[in-house]
């Protein structure tokens, strides 16, 4: 299952900018981690993409977000439609 | 003697001092800074003057080798100073540090402070205490409580882990803050830069925090003397905007360790001479 709406495409769209290895899946799945065991994103990597979202978005990225469970692209995702304003 | 009852000898020496260190650091010191000579004389390994020789091959072999013994007694009292700060944390330390250039406090936030596994790298703590600024500084390493101004934290964990910290490193500088951290410790991304004939590899962290927060790179080294340690400061190096500004950053902060090290190459700590050592030539154009 996928999580929804554009900011699920303006997501997916800077994750493919910033990860080469996206090249090598024809679709993001929400499970897949940006880090290590999925996109191998660095840590300057991971923290560049959350400030792409950030100017993308207009919304700050949680400092939660990197605490705990690795990020994966749907928790982002997830993530950036609960802080958008309605 | 042999070689291994020699060792044990240093190694129950060096117990000792690290005793005596918590309440006499600085007669500790001098004594560990003795032992650790006397250690590469008779050893000729720690380094070996050869070793010196081939990152400074202008010295004449008899100065080499007065180098390598002086590097010896380096790793010494750097050894003592870590057992120090894993055992009592900075209080020892603050005693032993004089003071600071006057360049040190006039410094505004925010900056970034980098510095290099040579001189008295593991006494720097006190110094950072002294800053007017509210300073995060980042170790590879166990951890210490500090005064309130400073507060320390770790760079080792997962990517995810270092992305974290980066990203509150980046949050102080925009908050006005100053990060410290040693820009030879590279447990994530990494950028090589020629020094010394050779190719050092220094963490990419520092940089990127820079080119992001358009924050400039102060170089920053602690020296042992008779009175304790001594603070060196070079000139703030600005990130520029080209698409390799990060690694031109890195291109300066190494020249800037490659002179001072030309003209003190007694203070070259023995791990990074090793890297250095380890790392293959480097050609002029700065490619391996």
């Amino acid at each position: 299952m996928r999580a929804g709406g554009g900011v699920e495409e303006g997501v997916r769209e800077l994750v493919r900018a910033r990860a080469p290895r996206a090249a090598e899946h024809a679709e993001l799945a929400d499970a897949l981690p940006l880090g290590s065991g999925g996109l191998g994103l660095d840590s300057i990597a991971l923290v560049e993409l959350l400030l792409d979202c950030e100017r993308r978005f207009g919304m700050p990225a949680a400092t939660t977000l990197l605490a705990g469970e690795p990020l994966t692209v749907g928790r982002l995702v997830e993530h950036l439609r609960a802080a958008a304003p309605r | 003697m042999t070689r291994r009852a020699a060792t044990l000898a240093f190694d129950a020496a060096e117990g000792l001092l690290a005793v005596l260190a918590t309440s006499r650091p600085l007669a500790a010191l001098a004594a560990a800074g003795a032992l650790g000579r006397a250690r590469n004389q008779l050893s000729r390994h720690w380094p070996s003057p050869h070793e010196v020789l081939v990152l400074f091959p202008e010295l004449a072999p008899p100065a080499a080798a007065r180098v390598a013994a002086r590097i010896g007694g380096l790793e010494a009292r750097n050894r003592l100073a870590a057992e120090l700060l894993r055992r009592a944390g900075l209080p020892p330390l603050r005693s032993l540090l004089g003071p600071l250039p006057a360049g040190f406090a006039a410094f505004r936030p925010p900056f970034i402070l980098g510095t290099f596994h040579a001189g008295a790298v593991h006494a720097l703590g006190p110094a950072l205490e002294r800053l007017p600024a509210q300073v995060l500084a980042f170790r590879h390493g166990p951890l210490f409580a500090a005064e309130p101004g400073l507060r320390v934290e770790t760079t080792e964990g997962d990517e995810q882990r270092r992305a974290a910290a980066f990203q509150r490193a980046l949050a102080h500088l925009e908050d006005g803050g100053c990060v410290a951290m040693a820009l030879d410790v590279a447990p994530g991304p990494a950028i090589q830069v020629p020094c010394l004939g050779r190719t050092l590899t220094l963490a990419r962290g520092p940089f990127a925090l820079a080119r992001l927060a358009g924050a400039p790179l102060v170089p920053l080294l602690a020296r042992w003397r008779r009175g304790g340690v001594e603070v060196l400061v070079g000139e703030p190096l600005a990130v520029g905007t080209a698409p390799d500004a990060e690694g031109a950053l890195a291109a300066a902060a190494a020249r800037w360790l490659e002179d001072y090290l030309r003209a003190s190459p007694a203070e070259l700590g023995l791990g990074l001479l090793r890297a250095l050592l380890g790392s293959g030539l480097t050609r002029v154009d700065g490619r391996r």
